[in-house]
């Protein structure tokens, strides 16, 4: 916190912190690791999640992104829906085998926000991956999302395991082996856990 | 892009000035204690540990006097993922979380910093909110936590203290001093001046924590992007949405006529005394907000 911050907070003086959206791009390289060194491979799924506000350019930040994002569809044949969750918040989500495509899209709707003077109500962007099934076992493995920050413009894993626990002993093996390639937060506490990531 | 609505030079401007009448306050008093030689350091041993007292137990005195206890993630999921996001989104470290049983509907927050920060709603606003006045609500606990009111609060409230308990010094023990050079003229006068201190300090306290409110609230409505969700929040918790129906507004105009002031200015007298502004206002300046939103 810096002195700046500090004499807002004493002068009352409220901001949301602008979103940081320059190092979202460092997914592209970092998921061609994830898949070689870990196993991890892109389920073809990802999000974008942003805070609704009550407010006209809201709307039309909207109506821009539905109309892009339909536009943008044709053109990399990306699936794409917009969804409210329990909390009212609102989310982008894409299904592409393409992960640049997935990228692209994401980045698209963070654009369109921060144009329109929204980029403070951008909560995070999340591309899941999913582990190899166990030896011996059928079916799936675990899901990780790798979440973005856009407060921080940093990257953290999360997999959410049963009864609101998070498997810990593999998000930090994922920092320990990715630190070298991703901006990775670096404060666990900021490690935001995200229940009912709905993709 | 710089929005119209993030902005209140007014309300900057009075706190601004509320916190150098404080300090001019603060100032005076401890001129004139030191021009009438009292010897200071008792007093504020006594004054400075209680202070330190309220400073860093706070948060525990606070949960303890009001019964909350702290709550997991898996015991309030809902309450917790509400205060996960807008932390989140304003970019703040995740207070503990409490709950109050009791059906008073009413939410606050404790702790001297933000990393020590205490965040309590009861089971009563819990059940007659919707999510998204909860939200609104715990958006305003967290602004208060972002603008450390506690901490400004405390040190606001350290003159006060100081103040009072000069005035019971003097009050008690002032004329047992008779040995003294001063006359009981001399102490009648630290006497008088002190409280009069203490009055001042007191309803400029009062005034700044008003102005904290309001900021809270403009911090809430900037957080979640929606005034309207704290102001019908707000009503719901005052009861002014239940009471509307209910009031007969003629009978309540043949009353005021026999009234010396009558209610309307006798309300705008208890302003100066309370803590939080009146729902009206709050609402009102909400009102504002949204229509700056656009």
């Amino acid at each position: 916190m810096g002195f700046r911050d500090l004499v807002n907070a004493v002068l009352g003086k409220s901001t949301l912190p602008k979103a940081k959206s320059d190092k979202l791009f460092a997914m592209s390289t970092a998921s061609i690791t994830l898949e070689s060194n870990l196993g991890l491979k892109p389920s073809g799924s990802a999000g974008i999640c942003f805070k609704p506000i009550g407010a006209s350019a809201y709307d039309s930040a909207r109506k821009e992104i539905q109309e892009l994002l339909e536009y943008s569809s044709k053109e990399t044949e990306t699936e794409f829906r917009l969804e409210k969750d329990e909390f009212n918040f609102l989310w982008a989500i894409f299904k592409d085998p393409d992960f640049e495509d997935l990228v692209a899209n994401i980045n698209l709707v963070s654009e369109t926000l921060e144009e329109h003077g929204l980029g403070g109500q951008l909560l995070c962007a999340i591309y899941r991956f999913d582990s190899e099934p166990e030896a011996g076992k059928s079916g799936r493995g675990k899901t990780v999302y790798w979440i973005y920050n856009f407060k921080q413009g940093t990257y953290y894993p999360f997999i959410p395991l049963s009864g609101k626990q998070r498997d810990n002993p593999f998000e930090f093996k994922l920092r320990a082996e990715m630190e070298r390639e991703m901006p990775i937060e670096e404060n666990v506490e900021k490690w935001y856990p995200l229940w009912g990531i709905p993709f | 892009m710089k929005r119209k609505w993030e902005r209140d030079l007014g309300l900057q401007g009075r706190m601004i000035f509320t916190m150098f009448l404080l300090a001019a306050v603060y100032l005076f008093f401890l001129a004139f204690l030191s021009y009438n030689g009292t010897p200071p350091v008792v007093m504020m041993l006594f004054v400075g540990s209680f202070m330190a007292i309220q400073y860093f137990y706070s948060d525990k005195l606070v949960l303890w006097s009001t019964g909350a206890h702290i709550v997991s993630e898996s015991e309030a999921p809902q309450l917790h993922g509400i205060i996960t996001r807008l932390c989140a989104i304003a970019d703040l470290p995740k207070p503990q979380v409490a709950i109050v049983r009791t059906q008073v509907p009413n939410a606050f927050a404790t702790g001297r910093n933000q990393n020590n920060a205490v965040v309590a709603v009861t089971t009563g606003i819990m059940d007659k909110l919707s999510p998204a006045e909860l939200e609104a609500v715990l958006a305003h606990e967290l602004t208060h936590v972002k603008n450390r009111d506690m901490a400004i609060m405390t040190i606001a409230s350290f003159i006060s203290t100081l103040a009072f308990y000069f005035v019971r010094y003097s009050l008690y023990f002032g004329d047992m001093g008779g040995g003294r050079k001063k006359e009981g003229g001399g102490i009648l006068l630290v006497w008088l001046v002190s409280l009069a201190v203490w009055a001042v300090s007191f309803l400029l306290i009062r005034a700044l924590s008003r102005y904290r409110e309001y900021a809270a609230d403009r911090g809430a409505a900037i957080i979640t992007g929606q005034p309207s969700n704290l102001a019908s929040a707000l009503m719901k918790i005052s009861g002014v949405m239940s009471r509307v129906p209910s009031e007969d507004l003629r009978s309540v105009e043949g009353m005021n006529a026999f009234f010396i002031i009558p209610a309307i200015s006798g309300s705008s007298i208890m302003d100066l005394f309370s803590t939080h502004p009146s729902v009206e206002k709050r609402i009102a300046k909400l009102e504002k907000i949204q229509q700056d939103l656009g």
